[in-house]
């Protein structure tokens, strides 16, 4: 059996096996440079490459994102470490106007690949201003693409693939399943055996991390957990639940979520993000505009419902998509059904 | 208005009660969560930022304002918020996500609101700016009186929004004061790495506004140049940078191991100095300064306790608040 | 058999405790000299736990428990 790793981990793996090889990567963020960034992305970057490849910088986020992307027209690839994504909106031009768009605009004569990893999610009690999921909010843009690894295998496999991609590639992270230390012990199912040499896991390709017939739960970054969790719960009554890992928004594996959702004929979408406008409104759209036939019941959608998340545990843990929502909403699709 | 001598025994009575206060939540924030540490654990959960080492900034500055005055904070508000006579016991009951707590639960430390006091304050790094000068444009367009004091950091001076700022209040002369408190550190980044010149204040040229560094974090000092500030801003409406020196001595936020610090930037504790100099020139005695730690203390353990003992809001409560009432 | 023993430098402080947050190798499975075996948790601080020796990882502190410097947390046999 080969080596656990933590998804902060795995991902710091592949970004260091491709900055050894590749004078093109540099790392740039607030405090990446001593402190490893907040959530770990860059721990010991600092040390190893020095403060020309891993840039310590001000808390000017529209400046040093917008550097980035100059760099990366430029030939470098930058790597942006933004630690929570309700920043985004202090820089949200440089992701909505710039880096997205620059290569469309200019008939491919200028590409911008750099990767901007962000921290998503809440359930820690850090209130309204540092929980939000917001993945729907960058996975709109087109011309980014965005993926949302779940397990340390992937985690891994993703960041080298985003740092191949001659793209601007948003890479999410979920908070909670990251595995660095201050979150908590790490959650069970993000740790995998990670193999030492490298790989990519390419985009576009949703996840099956357990198999099931009476029902599909879609859920993706930390919705992936609670569904699992709940798979389990569900599995004690006697419903066998399948869950999908959407595993990347942009592009998104409708074929692979289509053949999905038709081996059960039943869909829940675990979603952090808000309801309405979201992933989750996507996805049952995805899989009925093919064909509504496939359903045996009305889709459940389990979200953020469209509130701004409450600090108090006693208010958060209730709307978040948690497990026990997510196997009550599965109950509701498998009695619905014929 | 010149320095007397109750004014200076009140600023250090704010200083003592800020720093019970922050003393006493990081008792508390380390309460389950050991042996693992989660942000989410115990009583006090979520990031906490605490104002060790700042508490001049906020007995000073607020010596010199009036009740009109308004103020938008940080994610480190608690000696701004306590300074200005925000409701200690409700929020202390914020902080532990209570029914009882001055949002409901609904804030937590970051998000500090009591419209008694004219106070706000916002997680969001340096956004505290826009909504103080549309603060002081309000007040302006309403002719009533009031100047605009945003707190900030050192850090956040090198945002967007406060170059934006800055420059709409130089163009329309609004009442406004940027209170740069400069503890030299933004999470892990020094000043020095972040920031191309060495003092904020120096950028209030580029914008037509007034500049003042205070380098001694000491509230006799920092008072006299918010009074200067908020002068110039009642009489003129033209707005000021005061830049004041101040410590981060609690780290950026609840187990932040600073190991990043070199030696000899260590940062003192501003309180026992001001204590043994209000004790030299006569202003305390050891007895009635002694007098004003235990009362603090009494007073934030009674809080504390408050806090502990209220319920938790009710989880349909979340869907409180997101729209105001009453439609057009 | 070599036993796995928190170093005593590990951390500083002698009235801090710490807990191991994950293990990086299941138990029995084959390590090698030098591998990171283990993270601890310090407070807020990540340490990490190499193995000193190599052969088959017996485990004998499950992760979120109290740990001490010096304390027997595993062996290799």
């Amino acid at each position: 059996m080969s080596r656990i790793l933590t998804m902060a981990r795995a991902g710091r793996e592949a970004l260091d096996w491709e900055m050894e090889r590749r004078d093109e990567i540099f790392v740039l963020g607030e405090d990446v440079y001593n402190f490893g960034g907040i959530f770990g992305t860059a721990d010991g970057f600092g040390a190893k490459y020095g403060p020309e490849r891993v840039i310590n910088t001000p808390i000017s986020e529209t400046g040093f994102i917008g550097m980035a992307a100059g760099a990366a027209m430029a030939g470098m690839h930058p790597v942006i470490d933004l630690a929570y994504i309700d920043f985004i909106g202090v820089c949200y031009n440089v992701l909505l106007n710039t880096a997205s768009k620059t290569h469309y605009m200019s008939a491919g004569q200028v590409r911008v690949p750099m990767t901007l990893m962000i921290g998503t999610g809440g359930g820690y009690n850090n209130a309204a201003q540092h929980s939000q999921a917001l993945h729907a909010t960058v996975a709109h843009i087109p011309g980014v693409k965005v993926v949302y690894p779940s397990n340390a295998y992937d985690a891994k496999g993703m960041m080298h693939a985003a740092l191949r991609d001659p793209n601007f590639v948003i890479y999410l992270t979920h908070k909670g399943t990251a595995g660095v230390g201050f979150m908590g012990p790490p959650i069970k199912t993000t740790l995998s055996e990670v193999p030492e040499e490298p790989y990519t896991v390419p985009f576009g390709k949703i996840a099956i991390p357990r198999e099931g017939s009476d029902v599909t739960i879609v859920g993706l970054g930390m919705s992936v957990h609670e569904s699992l969790k709940a798979a389990d719960e569900l599995a004690k009554e006697g419903i066998s639940a399948q869950v999908v890992d959407l595993r990347c928004l942009s592009p998104l594996d409708r074929d692979g979520l289509f053949a999905a959702v038709s081996k059960t004929g039943r869909l829940v979408v675990a979603d952090e993000d808000y309801l309405s406008y979201g992933v989750s409104g996507e996805v049952i759209a995805s899989v009925v505009e093919r064909d509504p036939r496939v359903l045996r019941s009305a889709p459940v959608r389990v979200c953020t419902p469209d509130i701004p998340i409450p600090f108090s545990r006693s208010m958060e843990q209730a709307i978040l998509p948690l497990a026990g929502r997510i196997a009550e909403a599965a109950r509701t699709a498998v009695k619905g059904g014929a | 208005m010149p320095l007397t001598a109750e004014m200076r025994r009140e600023m250090y009575r704010q200083m003592v009660r800020s720093r019970a206060f922050d003393d006493a939540v990081i008792g508390l924030y380390w309460v389950g969560k050991t042996p693992i540490f989660a942000f989410a654990n115990g009583p006090l959960p979520g990031e906490l930022h605490c104002s060790n080492g700042a508490e001049p900034v906020g007995a000073g500055v607020c010596a010199a304002l009036d009740a009109d005055d308004m103020i938008t904070a940080d994610h480190r508000p608690h000696h701004v918020a306590i300074a200005r006579g925000v409701d200690i016991v409700k929020m202390t009951a914020e902080l532990l996500g209570k029914k009882t707590g001055l949002s409901q639960g609904k804030g937590g430390h970051m998000h500090i609101y009591d419209t008694a006091v004219n106070f706000a304050s916002s997680g969001i790094i340096a956004e505290g700016m826009g909504p103080a000068a549309g603060m002081a444009l309000a007040r302006r367009l309403q002719k009533r009186p009031g100047v605009a004091v945003t707190f900030l950091g050192e850090g956040a001076a090198n945002q967007g929004a406060f170059h934006e700022v800055l420059n709409l209040v130089g163009v329309m002369k609004l009442p406004f004061v940027a209170v740069v408190q400069d503890n030299e550190w933004g999470v892990s980044t020094s000043k020095k790495e972040s920031t191309a010149i060495a003092r904020n204040s120096d950028r209030a040229g580029a914008y037509g506004l007034a500049g003042e560094y205070v380098d001694s974090n000491d509230p006799d000092d920092i008072y006299l140049a918010a009074e200067r500030a908020m002068t110039r801003a009642r009489t003129s409406g033209g707005g000021t940078i005061l830049e004041l020196r101040t410590a981060r001595l609690a780290g950026h936020f609840m187990g932040d191991q600073q190991a990043y610090i070199p030696e000899q930037m260590k940062q003192s504790d501003p309180i026992p100095p001001y204590r043994a100099k209000l004790i030299r020139d006569g202003v305390l005695t050891e007895g009635t300064a002694a007098e004003i730690d235990a009362a603090a203390t009494a007073e934030i353990a009674a809080a504390v306790q408050q806090a502990m003992d209220a319920p938790y809001p009710d989880a349909s409560e979340a869907f409180d608040h997101v729209f105001a009432m009453g439609d057009a | 058999m070599t036993e796995v023993r928190v170093p005593l430098d590990m951390w500083a402080e002698d009235d801090k405790t710490g807990s191991i947050v994950v293990w990086l190798y299941p138990d029995g499975a084959a390590v090698k000299e030098g591998d990171l075996i283990a993270e601890i948790l310090v407070e807020k601080t990540t340490l990490e736990l190499y193995a000193p020796a190599t052969g088959t990882l017996q485990i004998s502190v499950e992760p979120e428990v109290v740990i001490d410097k010096g304390q027997l947390v595993a062996n290799i046999v």
